[in-house]
């Protein structure tokens, strides 16, 4: 007996094949059911709103979110019977979650351009703060003495934390030394240290003792002991996720284990690294007290990262945002959104040099 | 242009072995093409498998043996860039006509992967019952179920006393057995096994074929393999896949396995299942 049964005649023309996806295809019946569902809810909800005097939020939890999840629901069982019930509780359930952070996240971001972008401007991007008092008006002065500083002292920390942060990753899930334990324990620990106190003991162990003055050496030594947990923790979780086959195949090929970690291990887990690298400085970025104590201010670019109290835009915004003149909260909201811009154009610079050809 | 023909020769033929096999086909692949975004890996693959047989896939490394299964029970859509021309009928229907459900899909026909991969935060016996919870299918009498699957993958003896072990902790071939009996327990219709042996000792071989000669009275089964001996000894039916260089994999020939391996009509047939290339 043979497989073969088919009548070739009746077989569509080999040629006039082209690649298609039929999973993406969806019935009229889906279409129509995803289109009531979405739209009846709205309507109903518009409708109310229009009409009614129910306040917005309430209308929105109270009677939008269970009519779409009802009516998503339904929508599901016409379409895919029983077994679509949870499918379609978790998928709005996540639309929805992800809809109400977007949303505060987009009116955080709203409240910032709204108040910060009338001081945005070219000069006040590139000018410093001296002879600015707060009741200047906004043509003048800007901040860019407080975005070389911030620069300068995240880079700083990243010097000193980053190296730090992934040995210590290394050491945890690569060496697997006998101190592990603690280590794992004293990076928990100092995940847990406030901020201020990070500023606290540089200020008492650097500067009082006159090691240092305040700088921002000294204010990027202080972000380092924030940054450096946060850094370790998260290349620890990454390069956990390295399967041990790829440790033991490069060792099965001769390869000592520094060079399987850096050549096998530390480029497979790469992006992930990044990642790491990003939510160190997004840990950072924003703190005020350790620069107060540590860094100082001043009004000056200052590029020397011994010697001299220099700004950033932290204690820039904590200078401006509390004083009695428009135009210097408009300042600070000016410089919080610039603060917020340069962090995406970081972030996505490192997402796309990270990702390479190959990898993940 | 030559395979055209040999695919013409097969139907001539089969015409006359079997004329009334359509009515017990189960699942059919026409004219079935697959691409991986442009690249064409697959071209006009025309296969049926008669309920209750054991089909087997040969052919060299890279001709596309698993693309083609993956596509029989909607795995291949999962890929990046996978796309698909031509039509598989299961009981007669498209499996990939838009009102069809690939979960139900993948709960009748089921499979076992190339490499073992048992959940590793599960015990041996979670790893047996996981398709059950999954698919939210109900069966009763555990305890039986996780017996009479894992005897029939031929792990039982060696596991019955830590079932509540976790199911990493056991050897590869013994995590093969594992997946095997864990794809039993959903009772699927047809049975899409990608080289199962390749990781195991003989003897655990023999017990897996022999289980698939036992499923073969309620199953069909598909499998993959590299072994052509097991391809004998298991298999009703024998395709013979081959990739020419920089063009997509074809059948080359097709039919029963004894026609296959005894007397088969294309020259590279004959020279692939003597080991003499591939
Ligand atoms: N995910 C993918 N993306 C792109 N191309 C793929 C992918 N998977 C397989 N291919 C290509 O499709 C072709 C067929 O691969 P497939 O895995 O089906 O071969 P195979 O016959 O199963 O080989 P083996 O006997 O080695 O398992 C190969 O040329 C391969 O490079
Ligand atoms: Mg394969």
């Amino acid at each position: 007996m043979t497989t073969q049964t088919l009548d070739p005649t009746a077989l569509p023309n080999l040629a006039e094949q082209r690649p298609q996806r039929p999973w993406r295809k969806r019935t009229p019946r889906f279409k129509l059911a995803v289109v009531l569902a979405v739209i009846i809810p709205a309507v109903v909800t518009w409708f109310l709103w229009q009409t009614s005097t129910i306040p917005t939020p309430v209308l929105l939890v109270a009677i939008y979110l269970p009519m779409q999840l009802i009516a998503s629901t339904l929508a599901s069982i016409v379409t895919r019977g029983r077994r679509g019930i949870a499918d379609s509780i978790v998928i709005v359930s996540a639309i929805g979650a992800t809809v109400f952070s977007l949303v505060i996240l987009l009116s955080l971001i709203g409240a910032l351009i709204v108040r910060g972008w009338k001081a945005l401007s070219p000069s006040f991007l590139l000018q410093n703060n001296i002879y600015i008092s707060p009741s200047t008006p906004l043509e003048y002065g800007g901040i860019g003495h407080a975005v070389l500083g911030t620069a300068l002292i995240v880079f700083l920390a990243s010097l000193v934390a980053v190296p730090i942060g992934i040995a210590t990753a290394i050491y945890i899930t690569e060496v697997r030394g006998r101190a592990v334990p603690y280590v794992r324990f004293f990076v928990q620990s100092m995940s847990g240290v406030p901020s201020v106190v990070a500023g606290l003991f540089i200020l008492t162990t650097l500067i009082v003792t006159g090691a240092l003055t305040q700088s921002a050496l000294a204010g990027g030594l202080a972000y380092a002991i924030l940054m450096l947990p946060t850094v370790a923790r998260t290349a620890e979780e990454v390069l956990r996720l390295v399967p041990d086959e790829l440790r033991t195949g490069a060792l099965a090929l001769g390869s000592t284990r520094a060079r399987t970690v850096f050549r096998v291990v530390l480029p497979a887990a790469r992006t992930g690294i990044v990642t790491a690298i990003i939510l160190g400085i997004a840990r950072i970025i924003g703190e005020t007290a350790p620069l107060l104590l540590a860094a100082g201010n001043s009004d000056q670019t200052i590029l020397n990262p011994t010697g001299s109290p220099v700004a950033s835009l932290p204690t820039y915004i904590f200078n401006n945002v509390a004083l009695p003149y428009p135009d210097a909260v408009t300042r600070a909201w000016g410089a919080a959104l610039a603060l917020m811009i340069f962090v995406a154009i970081l972030f996505t610079l490192a997402r796309v040099l990270s990702r390479g050809r190959l990898g993940r | 242009m030559s395979t055209a023909e040999f695919e013409s020769v097969d139907v001539l033929e089969s015409e006359i072995t079997t004329p009334a096999a359509a009515a017990t086909t189960e699942l059919e692949a026409r004219n079935v093409s697959v691409w991986f975004g442009q690249r064409k890996v697959l071209e006009g693959v025309n296969m049926s498998f008669p309920k209750n047989s054991v089909t087997a896939l040969i052919g060299p490394s890279g001709c596309g043996k698993s693309t083609f299964i993956r596509t029989l029970n909607r795995l291949h859509e999962l890929l990046p860039g996978a796309a698909l021309a031509g039509e598989i009928l299961y009981e007669g229907r498209d499996i990939y006509s838009r009102d069809v459900d690939p979960v139900h899909i993948r709960l009748a026909i089921g499979m076992v992967f190339q490499k073992p991969n048992p959940f590793p935060s599960m015990t041996i016996r979670g790893n047996v019952l996981s398709g059950l919870k999954l698919s939210g299918m109900k069966r009763s009498n555990h305890d039986d179920i996780v017996e009479e699957t894992l005897t029939a993958a031929g792990l039982w003896t060696e596991v019955k006393d830590r079932l509540d072990r976790a199911g990493g902790e056991l050897s590869g071939g013994q995590q093969q057995r594992l997946v095997i009996a864990r794809a039993l327990a959903v009772q699927p219709h047809v049975l899409l096994m990608d080289e199962p042996c390749s990781a195991l000792d003989p003897a655990s071989t023999l017990k897996i074929e022999e289980t698939i000669r036992q499923l073969s009275k309620e199953v069909t089964i598909i499998i993959v393999t590299h072994n052509m001996q097991q391809a004998v000894r298991v298999a009703d039916n024998t395709a013979f896949f081959l990739a020419a260089e920089n063009e997509p994999g074809r059948v080359i020939e097709q039919g029963a396995t004894t026609e296959i391996f005894g007397n088969p009509q294309d020259e590279r047939t004959l020279d692939y299942v003597n080991g003499r290339f591939g």
